[in-house]
């Protein structure tokens, strides 16, 4: 590497390397404060409300720090024609990146995996035998990608499903916890998650203490994997808590 | 699709409960492997795995290529699953595409470790030529020839195979005149090095059929699965990766005890297919 780059280039590599570097200094050490002031057990303020779409029969808006997500349920509505014929009813998800979302533009097309695994999170919990014959359709956008997207893309989407009124056993919330050395981070932002070891998700029905989805890379200990799925289970349940008032208060809201 | 009647859906359930399977295994038991290395000549290493019926084939490529911005001091690894539609019907045209890419994506999950590459089976810095330049792209392609049930770990214990039949070609690079330019790399066709595989993991899945979960579960079993549990093990007993299929719900203490039987079967199954790959490589030097 030439330490007296004679032109200009705007990919600066080695300065960023610099800086991965010296975070990862940061990581191996205990105490340290995060970029944000949190500390490490500390979640992003939660914000969350219904109705944030008027054409959907259901939607939510989530913003978790600098990850906003805007989800819209449509249906029960028929099925496309090709569809065979299906006693229980059928669930689509569809997640999308803004142009805008990253500070890169278009940066974000590595999400492709994320349909797939809001489906798999959400289907758990939705009773489709409820509306046979039929299609429920979440399209879940994410505005601004600032870390932990898909965690607060499920969770923003369980609040639209009960927005839209479609039955499900329970509410479901997500939490993610990053892993650096020997550190469990709850909640990482995308900074954080770009130079982490290891991520663990887990969503969750916490009323039936039922996980419908779990994920981890890296590698891990079993001790680690307890704390990790302790610490997350309990944010859930906090979570939850929250996207419950937030449907009860847009209840009792004189409309 | 597996039809099953009322009568033999009762078959197993009531098999797995009493833990003696249709196919007279215990509910931790893997089905016989069979091993052969070698099997694709113009691969730089290959593999293929037979796991009861279930058959994959396992080819490693290495190719020169630029490592990517963000990340100079690595090479890359791709991994493609292609499910053949002469594997079963259902797998014509797209219907196999939704099953390849969630493959794909649980083994690139438990091969490649997290977002530093900490804890990755496959080292990426291993890859470098020279940094920032030139660096192998590794592309793994595995070809499911016949499904029966429990591709996932067929899939991964192929990969390991083929990783340890794979010879890196030796390179001597001649730097350019200035440091700008690209440097000049001369593959060797006679000297291989071998890939450092101690730490490629092995796939466990735990596939819950009714009260109880079973290990290498066939398609008939699966067929009738509420979830499954996939977890990755490595050498040193470490959890590489973890992911979920099926939809309904499971107590996080069952979770938990998941892990830990699939580190116990994971060992197992690590040293059983040691011992193959030591056979398989006799017998392919004998020819």
């Amino acid at each position: 590497m030439a330490t007296n780059p004679s032109t200009y280039s705007p990919s600066q590599s080695s300065e960023r390397k610099q800086l991965q570097q010296q975070r990862r200094r940061l990581f191996q050490e205990t105490d340290w404060t995060r970029f944000d002031g949190r500390g490490f057990q500390q979640c992003r303020p939660a914000f969350l409300k219904t109705g944030a779409a008027s054409a959907a029969s259901g939607s939510a808006f989530a913003a978790f720090g600098a990850t906003k997500v805007i989800v819209s349920v449509f249906g029960p509505r028929e099925s496309k024609k090709a569809m065979l014929y299906s006693s229980t009813g059928r669930l689509n998800c569809n997640v999308s990146y803004t142009a805008f979302s990253t500070s890169i533009r278009g940066q974000s097309s590595d999400h492709k995996e994320y349909s797939s695994m809001l489906h798999k999170a959400l289907e758990g919990a939705i009773i489709l035998e409820t509306f046979p014959k039929t299609t429920v359709d979440v399209f879940a956008l994410v505005v601004e990608s600032g870390g932990g997207d898909l965690p607060v893309i499920i969770t923003c989407a369980s609040l639209a499903l009960a927005d839209a009124g479609i039955m499900m056993y329970d509410l479901v919330s997500s939490v993610s916890v990053s892993c650096f050395g020997r550190n469990i981070v709850i909640d990482p932002t995308s900074e954080e998650e770009a130079c982490q070891d290891g991520n663990l998700m887990i969503t969750c029905m916490p009323a039936r203490n039922e996980v419908t989805q779990v994920t981890l890379t890296g590698e891990w200990s079993t001790a680690k994997i307890n704390e990790a799925m302790e610490l997350c289970l309990d944010a859930c349940s906090k979570l939850a808590e929250i996207m419950r008032s937030c449907l009860k208060e847009a209840a009792s809201a004189p409309s | 699709m597996v039809g099953l009647s009322a009568g033999e859906k009762h078959f197993i359930y009531g098999g797995i409960a009493q833990d003696l399977r249709t196919d007279g295994r215990q509910r931790l038991h893997y089905r016989p492997i069979s091993v052969e290395i070698g099997v694709i000549p113009q691969a730089n290493g290959s593999s293929r795995v037979r796991l009861g019926a279930t058959d994959v084939i396992v080819s490693i490529k290495a190719e020169l290529g630029r490592p990517s911005s963000l990340h100079p001091d690595k090479g890359k690894v791709a991994i493609f699953i292609d499910c053949s539609p002469t594997a079963a019907p259902m797998f014509e045209g797209r219907g196999g595409e939704e099953l390849s890419s969630e493959l794909s994506l649980a083994l690139q999950r438990c091969l490649l470790g997290g977002r530093s590459g900490a804890g990755a089976g496959i080292d990426l810095s291993s890859l470098v030529i020279v940094e920032g330049k030139v660096c192998w792209d590794l592309y793994i392609d595995g070809l499911v020839v016949s499904s029966d049930g429990n591709l996932l770990d067929a899939l991964a214990a192929a990969i390991k195979v083929a990783l340890c039949n794979t010879g890196i070609p030796k390179t001597t690079v001649n730097l350019g005149a200035s440091p700008n330019d690209q440097p000049d790399v001369d593959v060797s066709d006679e000297e291989f090095l071998q890939f450092d595989t101690s730490g490629v993991p092995v796939i466990v899945t735990l596939t819950k059929v009714g009260r109880h979960y079973i290990v290498d579960a066939t398609s008939e079993e699966e067929s009738q699965m509420s979830s499954a549990v996939s977890i990755s093990v490595n050498r040193h007993g470490q959890i590489c990766g973890l992911t979920k299929r099926g939809g309904a719900g499971l107590d996080p203490s069952v979770i938990l005890d998941m892990i830990s039987v699939a580190k116990h079967v994971g060992e197992q199954l690590m040293s059983s297919l040691d011992s193959e790959i030591a056979a398989a490589e006799a017998s392919a030097e004998d020819q």
